[in-house]
This record gives C-alpha cells, structure tokens and sequence, in this order.
C-alpha cells in the first residue's frame, strides 16, 4: 500500500536534489523502456538514515557550536567537519550522524532552515559518511560553491576563490 | 458553472508531462538554496507559478476534477471568499463526480488527511458533507463510511488524538442522524471510562476518554441545536464526578512550585477546567460563540434561485455508524498523563486572551495545540495556518489581527473579542512547558517560534516579548524544569534574530545575589549565548553594564590554562607536564605508570591516602588540555586513555575526580565539560551515579550549586540516558512472540537496570531533599559560619526543593512506564491482543521503542 499522501509537504524529504535526480531518470525511462521493471529507488538508500549533510556553515563555526545546536534533535554519534583538502581547515559544511533515524528525521524538520551562527544552514538526509568526503572538491580545495561566488560573504573567506585570485592577477 | 472549471488564476500549478489524473499537485517543490533565506519568503500561499509560465501567453485550463477538489477542500476557509460558499461548491462538484470510483476514493483519502492534521478545518470539511447530502445523499453516507473505518481503526489502536478529531467530523454532522447520533457513542464511551475506573481508581486513559467526550459535544450541539442541550446537560452530569477527580500523578504536573496565593496561576487539569466551562455554557443555553456555522438551508437558496420550480425538500437523514469499543481498552502506545491547563495571558485585566472560565479557551487551544503536533513537519505551514487563526473560527471571536496590546481595549470596544497572536504564543507555551514530557522534540517549538516571527514579526513579536517577560517574572515558582527549557528556547531563540533582546530591563536584577532565580537565568542564558556563538560577539549585544559578565579571557582562541604549567602554585607540575608531553606523544603505558608513580610517591609523602585521586587529576586535566582544540580531538585523547580511565574508574574515588578534573578545567566553559562528561558516560568511564554523587557530594556546597544551569543540565542528561535505556529494554520486552528464553534475558536486565535506576533518583531526591528542608551538612554550615545570610539560605533551600520536585516527578514518570507494574499491565495487554499481521506490529515496537516520538508510520 503507498503511503497516504499528506496534506502538506513535508519538511523532513529528502532535498530537490535527489526527488529531482530520480524523477529525470524515470520520466527517461518512461520515454525509453516503458515495459523495464523500476530499479530501486534511491530514497530508499535514505530511508534509514541517521547522517544529515549540512550546509552554508561558516567556516569559523566550530565543533562545540554544530554539537550545541544539532543535539537539541538527539545524542550525536558522531561529527565530521568539512576541511579544505589542501588547508584542512574548515570549509563550511559537516556531517552529523544522529543515532536513531527519527532523530535525523526531526532534525530536517526542526533545524534546517534555522540559524547556526547566524547563517541560515541547510540540512539534507545522507546516505552516510564515507572517508574522503569529509574534503571539499572545489578546484582551490574548498566548496565547489565557494569558487564562483561573486559577493562577498565574510564567514566562507570573502569572494569566491576563482575571482579573488583573477582579483590578485590584476593587481 | 463553466467558469468554475477554469482556471486562469497565478494559483496555477500545472505541470508538463503529468497524468491528467492527478493534475500538478500541491507545491511539490522545495527549493533548496544554500545563499539565500529563503524561509523567509511568503509560502505555503498554495501553488507558486511555474517559472517556465512566464513569458508564455496564458492558456485557458481545465484542471482535472481530482486536483480542483484536493485543492478546494485544502484551502477550504483561507480565503476572503465564505467558507459556507466554498463548501457548496466543493459538493456540487463532488456530486458530478462522484460515480467516478477512483476519484471518489482518492478524494475520502484527503477528506481522512485533512481531518487528521488540520483540526482547524474539520468543521468545514462537515459542512461540505452536509451540503453534500442534499447535493446527493450518497456523499453523506460514503463520507460517513469511511470517517467510520478509520475512526474505528483509532480507537482499536488506542491513537486517542486522532479518534477526537475523526470523532469532532461526526459531531458536526449531527443534524444528519435519525437518532440521538454522536450522543450515542458518546455515552458508550462514558460507560467505558465507568468501568475503566472502577477497574482502577488511577487509571488515567479514562482521563483521556472524558476529555474527549467534553470536547466532542459543543461541536454536536452547535452542528445539532437545541433539541441536544438535554443530552448534553445529562452527559456532563456523569462526567463531573471524573473531571473534577484528581489522580496522585497530577500533582506532579503543577507549571508552578511554592505558596498557592503567590503563584501567577493555580492548576487546572484540562478535564477539569472544560466540565467547569461547559457546565457554564450549559447554564447559559450553550452560547458556544467561537465555533463557526453554516446555514442549513444555503444550499437551498442557491438552488432556488436558478430552478424556481422546484420544491425544498428535507435533507435526508441516516442512521449513525455502529462503533465498536474495545475491551480491554487498548491505552495506546504512548504514555498517557493527565494534561495541565497552562496560560501565561488569561485572566489578566486587558483579557487578550479568553479567561479560564470561557469554553473558548479549551476550544481554540485544542485546536491550536493539535494543528501544531499533528503538522510537525512542516513548521512553516504550521506558522501559517497559526497566523491564519481567525480564518477557522466564528466571525468575530477575535480583533483584528495585529492589535496592539495598549490598544486593544479601545479597538474591541464592548464586544468579546480575542488578540490571536497571544492565543497563539499562549498555546505554543503550552506545549513547550507541557509536563511531564512535550508530544514532540522541545526544539520544533523553538522552530515553530521562531517561524511565526517570520511571517508576522509586527504581530507576533510584541505578544513574543510579554510572554518572555511574563516567564521571567514568574522563574522563582516556575518548575525547574520548565525553567530550564524555558532558558534553551530562549538563548536559541536569540540566536535567531541576531541575539537583539532590551537587556537594559532586566539591568536592576544584576544587582540580586547569584542564587537569585532571575540573576542566575541571565548568566546561564549568557552562556548558552556564547555556546551558539563566541564570546565576543555576545558581548557587543549586550549593554555595557553587563559586559564585565562575560570575562575578556573567554574572548582568546586559545585553551583554557593548564595548571600544571603554573609549578609555584600546582603540586605535581613537573608530572602533570610529563603527562601532557607523553599523550601528546603517544608514549606506552609503562612511560605513562612511571610518571604516575611519581605522582603517588609524593602524594605518599605528604599524607594523601588516596593517591589516585591527584595522579587521576593530573592524567584528565592533560587528556583535556590536549583534546581543547576540539570535541574531535579530547574524543581521541580519551581514546588513546581509554584503557587507564577503565582502570582508573574501578576506584570510586578516583572515577569522582574524573568528573571533578573535567568540569575544573572547563569552568568557564561548563558546556563543554558537560559534553565530555556525556562522552566519558558512553564509555562506562564513568557511571551515572558517578555523576550525581560528584554533583551532590562533591560539588554540592552549601546547595551553591544547585543555581548553576549547566549542573541541572549534566545531571539531566545524565539521568536521561538511564531512562532512555530503560525504555528500550521495557519495550524490547513487549515485542509479540517473543522466546522464553529471551523474555527470561530481558526480564532480568530491566530488573537490575530499574533499580539502579531508582538507586539513582533515591540519591538524587536525598540530596535535594536536605537542602530544601535546610538540613544539608554544607547548608547548615555556611549557614551557621555566617557565610550565608538568612536571605541567601532560603533562596537555596527554595532551589532544593525545585530540584526536589523534578525529580520526584522524573522518577514516578518512570515508574508508570517502566515499573513492575506498569509492564506487567502492557505484558497483559500484549497477551489479549489478537494476532496482527507483521506490518503494524513493527510499527507499534518503533513507537515504543523512539519513545514518545511521534508515530510516523501513519504518515
């Protein structure tokens, strides 16, 4: 039996970007093979998950911080920082790994979208942590978001890391 | 009616390449934007259009039956159209297509959804059946069926919320029933809280069941009329014996602790305060002002002005559904308790808020309080349908929308009328300070808080600011628990909004001792400031009187300091920097003993017996020292000593210093020492009994300590973890078909971990219990030493007997989930349940086992 539609969205999905990946490959292979049994889902790779990927962090918020605010939602099991692969200094972003799914659940639905250190930060569920993704995979190391940005945000090192350099050159 | 069927409205949501069926759906899209706050833009306002729209000439659209009704009947009352007219178009509509058996099907789904999880909009979801009965009479009875079944499969499963409100669409459907309709099944349920009762003169889910019959019947009476006052008068005359009942576990929910006159409200059970005012109502001819209505003959009138020929006929009526109630009555799966009534806002002199006498309070905060637990997850529809409040109920129950509060009086004149935005914090409060334990995680209420603040600042804000003064006035009686939340919703609450508070007046306070209440929120809340922040930047939000509050030495990046660095003044320096050199190093345990012998050589020498207490010290405050820079890294430092703190801990003493050298090094930072203290419990380093009896033995003083936040909250947390475990080993036990022998397993691992776990609240209520009675060692001393004045001593004796009480209340909360008695009643349970299939048993041992998290398999 499906699950009973709710009457309104909920906030605990996984982000736009995963429903978006899979409605694409669906709608193809509506198009292609119409008769193909559907492979699994990639949701449900996420429906146990206990780690969120979170977002927009400032590169200066720390442990202490992440774990005061994320543990309102549940005992944290573990934290991993996102480093800069060439510095190993934060990069804005981290993983949270909750010890029960609902936590992680909860936490979508009652911390994404707030503030952390006075940025509005964006959770999303994850499949879980696996080393090496704990480094950011932007050409200068960092955020792939932090190469391009165009204005200045002072909590993720000012313009983004292409321009600034363009900016050095010129000088 | 051809232009019902277009749509050519912004409001359009269509969707290329979507089945024609289900048409575009209701704003399936969630953007996700790492730069922008988007939270802060306006949604929830139905569908937003479609970016591939513009620039495109508009086309006219026939929307499928099927999405035009989901939508209307979601939207249903929150327009500026008459929520009665939308009704009748809803019905119509449905009358046309209604042999369609997929959509009719599809659309009883959304009719069962919305009712569950927006109690704002049961009403008006009747009020479409009762026009749907003289549309065609079968979507009556249909509706009926199906409302039925689910109501039927909530009441089996004990799902008692959501029997009230399946329950309320059929009290608004009274006028359709051959017979006495809902009074019937409301007496039934009366005779079953009967027996419940005399089964147990505590039980409490007849509590739950009287609650619901009070809250059923102004709905049936309002729908009904008068020819059911009679009813109802009689019903109330039973219930009155039950609601003004109180049960022993009801005086440990008390929102308030201290003098009865002195406090800013007595209690009320909810049970009790709705017989009052519906026994008031009933006196009054049963007013019910706040409900909405709908006029019976509408429908009629719409029709007689197209077809003049035709004549009114009476609406049909049926008979009403057969419910059956099971026995033994299954109490559900989460714990029931009975519910205080708390305000911060009634019977005060301006009255924004219905007063406790006034049935609408009871009403509207229901509604209210189910809104926000049944939507959880999605705080910002919730916000929205909060702010949307005066949309849901009868045309002026309330002024308009963001009154001021020094001018309300004058705008509403002689009427009754009530401020919406103080209903709402009202009731949001509520939940946030519901005892023993709020429905969802405390954290979705700081969420749903702030949320608000965001759609309607200029509303919501000034209501916002005098309830936070309101509670801060009221910190001295407020439960120390409440107190507590109360703190952490506040300073995370700031964190939201730029900490911008008007400090300035609260600046007389800092004058008051530290073991005043209200002098020792502000520096906790400082504290919890900084936690989500930095020190500097806390400190420029402040006015410059409190500066000196947060010391200049919190403002340096760098670690606390490390005593052993200080050789004049430190005893065992040279080790203490030994030990520091060889962590860091990673030396062998044998480099790491000898340096430690040298330690207990000297201790020896002068005259400690208990040389592994400073060996023991030394050994944490460098593991902290080491491990400042991060909990990542004491996480690895505690690793790497993990095998010597496992030893260290078998000496009692010795694992008490641990604690003590933590907690000495952090002092600044009591939260961080609260978060390593929490990872030393998780390695069985320490015990949770080490950690209360360093609180209450070794830290305790003269009761100072009790005034800290950060002592309430290690020793929560601490306790936490015991009954949380417990929970889960309770409920592993009450899994179906289960071997005996691992039932035997089971059995014996709650009988040792409960009584350690009452060995535990046992030292905890001693504790407290002495210095509330003043008879505290360390109390009596200070007391008599003069170091304490009379003053300064019952403010701490008034913190013991706070602490005192919350625990007493943690402690009986356990025992009715997991005690020998309470287990066996379930174990009972579980046995007379029939056989279920696999799925639902599954679902029932997650929600015992998240316990008291929602139950999300619903969903």
């Amino acid at each position: 039996m499906p699950a009973i539609r709710s009457t309104v969205d909920r906030l605990d999905k996984p982000s736009s970007y995963a429903t978006a990946k899979k409605r694409r490959r669906e709608r193809h292979r509506e198009n292609d093979e119409p008769n193909r049994e559907p492979s699994p889902e990639p949701e449900d790779k996420l429906k146990d998950a206990t780690t969120l990927y979170v977002g927009n962090l400032s590169f200066y918020t720390t442990e202490e911080q992440i774990h005061e605010l994320f543990s309102k939602c549940g005992e944290i099991k573990r934290l991993v920082m996102g480093l800069d692969r060439f510095q190993k200094t934060p990069c804005g972003f981290c993983f949270v790994e909750y010890y029960t799914h609902q936590d992680a659940l909860d936490c979508m639905k009652y911390i994404g979208g707030t503030k952390l250190d006075e940025r509005v930060i964006r959770t999303d569920l994850d499949e879980g942590f696996a080393e090496g993704r704990q480094y950011g995979r932007g050409k200068s190391g960092g955020q792939v978001r932090d190469e391009y940005r165009d204005e200045f945000d002072p909590g993720r090192g000012g313009y983004g890391k292409a321009y600034a350099e363009e900016y050095e050159q010129g000088r | 009616m051809a232009d019902l069927d277009v749509k050519e409205e912004p409001r359009d949501d269509r969707r290329a390449g979507v089945d024609s069926y289900r048409g575009g759906g209701y704003n399936n899209k969630r953007r996700r934007d790492d730069d922008n706050d988007h939270y802060s833009r306006d949604r929830g306002r139905g569908p937003q259009r479609r970016r591939h729209d513009e620039g495109l000439p508009r086309r006219r659209y026939e929307e499928p039956p099927f999405p035009k009704l989901r939508r209307l009947l979601l939207n249903i009352a929150s327009s500026t159209k008459l929520p009665q007219d939308e009704a009748i178009e809803i019905a119509k509509i449905f009358g046309e297509n209604f042999d369609d058996e997929r959509l009719r099907s599809d659309f009883f789904d959304v009719w069962v959804q919305l009712i569950i999880e927006q109690p704002f909009k049961i009403p008006f979801v009747a009020a479409v059946a009762l026009y749907g009965n003289e549309v065609k009479p079968e979507i009556a009875i249909e509706a009926m069926k199906r409302i039925g079944v689910r109501a039927q499969e909530a009441l089996n499963a004990g799902e008692w919320k959501e029997f009230k409100l399946l329950l309320r669409f059929f009290a608004c459907l009274q006028p359709l029933y051959q017979d006495e309709g809902v009074f019937t099944l409301l007496g039934q349920l009366f005779d079953t809280v009967v027996d419940l009762q005399s089964a147990n003169e505590n039980d409490v889910v007849g509590i739950e069941l009287v609650k619901i019959i009070l809250l059923t019947i102004p709905y049936a009476i309002v729908s009904g009329g008068t020819r059911f006052h009679e009813q109802a008068q009689q019903l109330l005359k039973n219930t009155g014996i039950v609601a003004g009942n109180m049960v022993p576990i009801e005086g440990l929910i008390h929102s308030y602790v201290g003098d009865e006159e002195q406090k800013p409200m007595g209690y009320h059970s909810v049970i009790g305060l709705l017989q009052a005012q519906l026994s008031n109502e009933a006196e009054n001819g049963f007013e019910l002002a706040c409900l909405p209505r709908f006029e019976a003959d509408a429908l009629q009138r719409t029709v007689e002005k197209t077809e003049d020929d035709s004549l009114p006929t009476a609406p049909e009526t049926h008979a009403f559904p057969t419910f059956n109630i099971p026995s033994p009555v299954n109490p559900g799966a989460r714990p029931v308790f009975p519910e205080a009534y708390f305000s911060l806002f009634a019977d005060q002199e301006t009255g924004t808020v219905p007063k406790t006498t006034d049935v609408a309070s009871s009403l509207i905060r229901d509604a209210i309080v189910d809104t926000i637990n049944q939507l959880d997850f999605n705080r910002e529809i919730v916000a929205k349908y909060l702010v949307d409040l005066d949309c849901y109920w009868h045309l002026g129950t309330f002024a308009k929308r963001g009154t001021a509060f020094d001018k309300f009086r004058d705008a509403i004149g002689d009427k009754l009328q009530y401020k919406s935005e103080d209903m709402v914090i009202d009731a949001i409060f509520s939940q946030l300070f519901k005892l023993p334990s709020a429905e969802h995680k405390l954290v979705y209420h700081h969420s749903l808080i702030t949320q608000c603040c965001k759609v309607a600042p200029a509303a919501i804000a000034p209501s916002l600011g005098r309830a936070i003064r309101t509670v801060y006035k009221s910190l001295p009686m407020l439960d120390l628990e409440l107190g507590y939340r109360f703190l952490d919703w506040f300073s995370h609450h700031l964190s939201n909004f730029e900490f911008r508070w008007r400090w300035t007046e609260w600046l007389d306070n800092l004058e008051l001792s530290n073991l005043h209440p209200q002098k020792a929120f502000i520096l906790a809340a400082l504290d919890k400031e900084i936690r989500l922040s930095f020190a500097k930047r806390i400190r420029s939000t402040l006015p410059e009187p409190m500066h000196a509050m947060i010391p200049e030495r919190l403002d340096a990046d760098n670690s606390p300091d490390f005593k052993y660095d200080n050789k004049a003044e430190t005893p065992y320096a040279a080790e203490g920097q030994t030990l520091l050199s060889q962590l860091r190093k990673k030396a062998t345990a044998e480099e790491i003993q000898v340096t430690i012998d040298s330690i207990h050589e000297k201790a020896l020498e002068a005259g400690i017996t208990e040389v592994l207490v400073p060996s023991t010290d030394a050994f944490v405050t460098a593991i902290c020292r080491l491990g400042a820079k991060s909990l990542s890294h004491v996480l690895s430092c505690i690793e790497r000593g993990k095998d010597r703190l496992l030893e260290i801990s078998q000496n009692e003493t010795a694992r008490r210093q641990i604690v003590a050298s933590v907690v000495n090094y952090w002092k600044d930072q009591p939260g961080v020492a609260v978060r390593i203290i929490d990872i030393l419990l998780n390695y069985t380093i320490l015990a949770p009994m080490t950690v209360v009896q360093w609180v209450f033995g070794s830290h305790m003083g003269a009761g100072e300590a009790l005034t800290e936040s950060w002592v309430f909250e290690m020793v929560s947390n601490t306790v936490a973890k015991v009954t949380n475990r417990n929970r889960q080993i309770a409920s592993a036990r009450l899994q179906k078909g289960l071997p005996q022998e691992q039932i035997d397993m089971v059995e014996a691992t709650l009988t040792k971990d409960r009584d350690n776990a009452r060995e535990l609240f046992k030292y905890i209520e001693d504790s407290t219990r002495g210095v509330e009675e003043g008879s505290a060692d360390g109390l009596i001393e200070k007391q008599s030493s003069g170091e304490l004045t009379e003053e300064e001593a019952m403010l701490i004796r008034a913190w013991g007997k706070r602490w005192h009480t919350v625990f007493i209340r943690k402690a009986q909360v356990e025992e009715s989930v997991v005690g020998e008695e309470a287990v066996e009643a379930r174990i009972k349970l579980l046995a007379a349940e029939p056989d279920v299939p696999e799925a639902m048993e599954e679902g029932n041992g997650v929600a015992a086992a998240t316990n008291g998290e929602a139950q999300m398999s619903e969903f």
